[in-house]
């Protein structure tokens, strides 16, 4: 799919409200992008306008044809009384004649976006039972049984928990690399979105999209210039922390126990530093770790953090 | 385990009708045992049974069966349109429409005696000026959904004609005679007691077209249940259904109005307690159930509307809220989960 020249945005009476200008974007087969920005800047709007459910401004968009695009948007179910199954149903609609009446191989299609998704156990029942993190489950399912070869999701795993929101971007990336599909998903996760992605969209205040690869666009600052990250380190991936105690210790020892002791000195406002006299150091007993300060010795990370205070 | 079936609860809903057009037959001022009913059809050995039966019953129960299923299809495919559980078949504003130019037939009696005789000497007349006047709303309503492209605006749009044209009636009824006034009143009141065999002739046939649109339109139907935006990626003609609704809707009610007056709470109700025995949103299963519900509602009704020992009945419209409303209370309370 590609556009050439796109305006997005929405017309009143009077005027036209650009949201994106001249937008030359292509979604490869094959690929899974994921679309990100800040809140109200049109990620909606763009992808309302690229599954044909709104009318460009200008410029043009290619697709294969008007079936081959499936969509998971942010709109609400109200139908409390809808089972799991009717839903993911609506997905062979497009294909299906006004008796709605399902072949074999709807059959077949339906029930292979619910083994891909795993909802099994749950499609006997009524959406009023859902979590919302089920229900997007579902929309996705119903995403998949329509059978295209484009998947646009806005915000799917808004809602989810981790577990559920890796699982949905494992899900779309073995699509991407067996099915060949071509999937672009708006989101806010970026940590998951520069983890999966093949390629980012990034909507900028001044109305425009770049395209580049995750790796590209975080060490050229992009993501700092866009997004304005207060307090968070994108190179490191943590939150800058203000050294408030305005004490430096130096920390020994090696692997994620290392990590994680540094994590909570630093969180609590201390600098670590090689450099530093107070030595913290690492060491380990009988498989379990134990931090020492000169001659005292702690069992936990929570001991180490009330003791050191007395140093 | 795949997508339920309802057989169960459609038996028994089909058994209810027959019970009820049974028990609607025999029950009147003149009561014809159930075990006669069938020989009184064909034999005139009894000559009063047949002709009450063919004269009076019989039509009645079409009328009953024929209005009930309509108004509370036109109930349903108007929840499902707006995706709200409160509206009705009346909110397009044609019973209002209806009322009007009934108001003003009944009401050019104070200036012209002459006419007012000759309008009750033609049972069509109420009828025609009803139509005339559900058609008028109706295709205003018609140009204004092809104009409006969104639904709540139409469903406001409705909601005002209703009020606009209820006010001009309100003047009307004001400034109108006591005696015209009381006609009026009781077409209000609705009646399925007025069909004769012609009438039913009309009416079913009318009603026969809206029912086929509204099962054609069973694949729009469901997919306006996921909003505009999914229906629309699952290639439905947003537009093109939306019209088809609206006419389907149109006739459905304008043909019962027409012929029965605006008969309330029905249309509203039926869809509900139709939902609360046969939980399904399948428009495939859910138009026939409503049918069958509509007109098993309207028949009990009628029934309920029969003062035992006497000749008068009820007014429809007082028993169709009053053993209905609390009926749908009881029922909602109970289910807690009324959605469409």
């Amino acid at each position: 799919m590609s556009t050439t020249n796109l305006v997005v945005g929405y017309r009143t009476d009077k005027k036209d409200h650009i949201l994106f200008n001249n937008l030359s974007l292509k979604l490869r087969q094959g690929e899974l992008v994921c679309f990100m920005g800040s809140n109200g800047v049109g990620k909606s709007t763009l992808i309302r306008t690229l599954a044909g459910l709104q009318e460009p401004l200008a410029g043009a968009f290619e697709i294969p044809n008007d079936q081959s695009v499936a969509v998971v948007l942010t709109d609400r179910i109200n139908s409390a009384l809808m089972t799991v199954y009717d839903l993911i149903t609506y997905g062979r609609y497009p294909y299906l004649n006004w008796k709605v009446s399902l072949s074999k191989l709807d059959h077949e299609l339906i029930d292979h976006a619910i083994q891909l998704v795993h909802l099994e156990s749950i499609i006997a029942k009524k959406l009023f039972e859902l979590s919302d993190g089920q229900l997007q489950m579902v929309m996705i399912a119903k995403a998949l049984a329509q059978n295209t070869p484009i998947l646009f999701l806005d915000e799917p795993t808004a809602h989810l928990d981790l577990n559920n929101r890796v699982e949905i971007m494992n899900i779309l990336r073995s699509l991407c690399r067996t099915a060949g599909k071509s999937i672009l998903v708006a989101t806010h996760e970026l940590d998951l979105a520069l983890q999966t992605a093949d390629s980012i969209w990034l909507a900028t205040p001044d109305r425009k999209i770049i395209e580049g690869i995750p790796e590209d666009l975080v060490l050229d600052g992009t993501f700092d210039q866009v997004f304005q990250f207060k307090g968070f380190d994108l190179k490191t991936g943590k939150m800058t922390h203000e050294t408030f105690r305005k004490t430096s210790i130096h920390l020994k020892g090696e692997g994620h126990t290392y990590l994680w002791t540094k994590n909570a000195l630093e969180r609590n406002g201390y600098e670590v530093n090689e450099k530093a006299p107070c030595l913290v150091s690492i060491s380990e007993k009988n498989g379990q770790s134990i931090w020492s300060i000169e001659n005292s010795t702690f069992k936990t990370i929570k001991d180490l953090l009330e003791n050191l205070k007395k140093f | 385990m795949r997508q339920t079936t309802f057989w169960r609860e459609g038996i028994i809903l089909g058994a209810l009708l027959v019970v009820l057009l049974i028990l609607n037959l025999s029950i009147g001022s003149v009561r014809i045992p159930i075990s006669s009913l069938v020989n009184s059809l064909y034999s005139s050995e009894n000559g009063v049974y047949q002709t009450i039966l063919w004269h009076f019953r019989i039509p009645k129960a079409l009328t009953c069966i024929l209005a009930g299923s309509a108004l509370a299809t036109g109930g349903l495919l108007m929840q499902t349109l707006f995706r709200n559980p409160m509206a009705g078949p009346d909110v397009l504003g044609l019973t209002s429409g209806a009322s009007l130019l009934v108001a003003a037939l009944l009401l050019v009696g104070q200036f012209n005696p002459g006419i007012t005789g000759a309008i009750f000497q033609n049972p069509w007349s109420i009828a025609l000026a009803a139509s005339t006047g559900g058609a008028m709303v109706f295709i205003l309503i018609i140009s204004i959904a092809n104009y409006v492209k969104d639904n709540t605006s139409l469903l406001i749009i409705g909601l005002m004609i209703s009020a606009a044209t209820s006010s001009v009636v309100s003047v009307m009824q004001f400034t109108s005679q006591a005696d015209d006034l009381q006609v009026f009143m009781i077409w209000t009141l609705g009646s399925v007691g007025n069909t004769g065999w012609k009438e039913l002739g009309v009416l079913s046939l009318i009603l026969l077209i809206g029912f086929i649109i509204s099962y054609g339109l069973i694949k729009p139907l469901n997919s306006w249940l996921l909003g505009e935006n999914y229906a629309r990626n699952l290639t439905i003609n947003l537009n093109r259904s939306r019209i088809f609704i609206v006419i389907a809707t149109g006739l459905l009610t304008g043909a019962v109005t027409a012929f029965c007056g605006p008969i309330a709470f029905v249309g509203l109700a039926v869809p509900h307690l139709v939902r609360l025995v046969i939980p399904i949103t399948n428009h495939k299963i859910l138009i026939p159930a409503v049918m069958v519900g509509g007109a098993s509602l309207l028949l009990l009704c009628d029934l309920l509307a029969q003062i035992p020992g006497r000749t008068q009945v009820l007014p429809l419209n007082a028993v169709t809220s009053m053993i209905g409303a609390p009926v749908v209370i009881w029922m909602v309370i109970k289910s807690k989960r009324i959605s469409v």
